[in-house]
């Protein structure tokens, strides 16, 4: 076995330094595998958002909060904070977000200061609608829109901003309301130009348009929306019935010839969605 | 695949989730229906499936559909668009938006846990009446459900009994014959709590 001295010929000193170095070395290996955790638990998160398999990605993200909570109670660093502050932000838990962001900034991440102001923001709109304040949480849902780089934050805003106009624009004479939803459209074809793979953005203009009546292009948003993915299981069945609600009325009022194409189209979709007919998305019951 | 044994270990679920909700056992049902539904997807996160419902409530883009839109989905349900043809010959909307937010998430995203919920009015075409319940109900099933739900053997146990009797070929079952399947036996025992919900 080679020239190995036994531990107990080494002085009590070396005994001691050696012990302490083993358990640094152990708890430095904890902490690594705390973070490495978080990361992945958070990595696959993303891949089950993008997968439309909302509650594992919740899951995942839990995990990954908790354990970069637990990596950064150990050794505070950047990496583990900013792991943190995305999970809570993925899951709406803003102010948790914001402090997290902030930690990170203060050990090194440049952009730590400015995801937590957005974090912060976005709470602060989200207590305000739901304190029935909508005129401020809209000013602060439109200042995120603009401004913001932060997806999460961005995502959050663009889907309250579009609920709360869409509700608000319900109430409105023809005119006023048409130019209520242009403008929200054109706030969501700029989010589609910077971010074109976000199902989200075209399930949205998909609702406007059809607020619009413009039934041609809701149809065509709804369709990159299912191909791009959504957030929410719910969601994804709303934008399913708003494509079978889009094709029945486009069906009805197309020249033959194009109510023929456009059939033929939708059916080739619908094939490759898994649905049982034109108009019976997979998840629907008998 | 054997009805039987199907039936078998979904009587073994309905026992073991009487012992979590005790006087709740109108709650057995829905709860059940739904852990099958998903473990017939092969989709076992029972815990976040099942709670689902309760985000999505009155999710805000549900008041905000168009009147259009609203107007197609009481037309494009068979039974609905009889249920309230008095209202959409007349234009009511004022009726039919009222309607909609309780109607939509049961009827139009179909969530497996409320369709259970209402499954007295689903069966009676009393749609109506949903609309009357709804929000006390589903409050109540809020409120009955969080004991339970907060202990982690209540979910293994209802993981155990929805994956078993997947196993078993429940997929090969009609979604209906699982449903009567699982009320025949929440309602078995004689003198046994309601598997109707009682409505506050």
């Amino acid at each position: 076995m080679g020239d190995m001295i036994p531990i107990s010929y080494l002085s009590a000193r070396t005994r001691s330094a050696i012990v302490a170095l083993g358990l640094a070395a152990a708890l430095s290996a904890a902490c690594l595998t705390d973070l490495h955790r978080a990361k992945r638990d958070y990595t696959a998160g993303q891949e089950h958002a993008a997968a439309m398999r909302t509650e594992q990605a919740v899951a995942s993200w839990k995990k990954a909060a908790d354990e970069a909570s637990g990596a950064s109670l150990r050794k505070p660093s950047a990496q583990s904070f900013t792991v943190k502050g995305l999970a809570e932000a993925n899951l709406g838990r803003w102010r948790e977000a914001e402090a997290s962001f902030l930690k990170a900034f203060s050990l090194g991440f440049a952009k730590g200061e400015s995801w937590a102001a957005d974090a912060a923001l976005a709470g602060l709109a989200a207590s305000f609608a739901e304190f029935g304040l909508e005129a401020p949480a809209l000013r602060m849902y439109a200042q995120l829109l603009d401004r913001s780089d932060f997806r999460p934050a961005l995502m959050f805003a663009a889907e309250k901003r579009t609920d709360l106009v869409l509700a608000g624009a319900l109430g409105l004479e023809p005119r006023d309301r048409d130019r209520a939803l242009s403008g929200l459209n054109k706030a969501l074809d700029r989010l589609i130009d910077r971010d074109f793979a976000c199902g989200l953005y075209h399930y949205l203009h998909a609702q406007v348009d059809g607020h619009l009546g413009d039934l041609r292009r809701s149809y065509e948003e709804a369709v990159m929306a299912r191909q791009l993915g959504l957030p929410a299981e719910k969601i994804l069945r709303d934008n399913d019935n708003q494509l079978v609600y889009c094709y029945l009325r486009l069906s009805g009022s197309l020249p033959a010839a194009e109510a023929e194409a456009f059939a033929a189209a939708h059916a080739r979709w619908a094939g490759r969605w898994g649905w049982r007919d034109a108009r019976t998305p997979a998840w629907k019951k008998e | 695949m054997s009805k039987k044994s199907v039936e078998a270990a979904l009587a073994r679920g309905v026992e073991i989730l009487k012992a979590f909700l005790p006087l709740k056992s109108w709650l057995v049902f829905p709860v059940l229906y739904s852990a099958c539904v998903w473990a017939v997807r092969r989709v076992f996160d029972f815990r976040e499936r099942i709670l689902a419902w309760q985000v999505w409530l009155d999710p805000d883009f549900v008041r905000a559909k168009p009147d259009e839109f609203v107007l197609a989905f009481f037309c494009g349900h068979e039974a609905l668009g009889r249920e309230y043809a008095d209202e959409i010959a007349r234009g009511d909307m004022r009726v039919l938006r009222a309607a909609f937010p309780a109607l939509y998430p049961v009827l139009g995203l179909e969530d497996a846990f409320l369709k259970a919920l209402f499954k007295a009015e689903i069966d009676a075409s009393d749609y109506r009446a949903i609309v009357v319940a709804f929000a006390s109900r589903t409050a109540k099933a809020m409120e009955d459900i969080r004991p339970a739900a907060a202990d982690p053997e209540f979910w293994k146990a209802l993981y155990f009994a929805a994956a078993e009797a997947a196993s078993l070929g429940l997929h090969l079952l009609k979604d209906e014959e699982v449903q009567n399947m699982i009320v025949a036996l929440v309602k078995k025992p004689a003198g046994a709590a309601p598997a109707i919900p009682p409505d506050a």
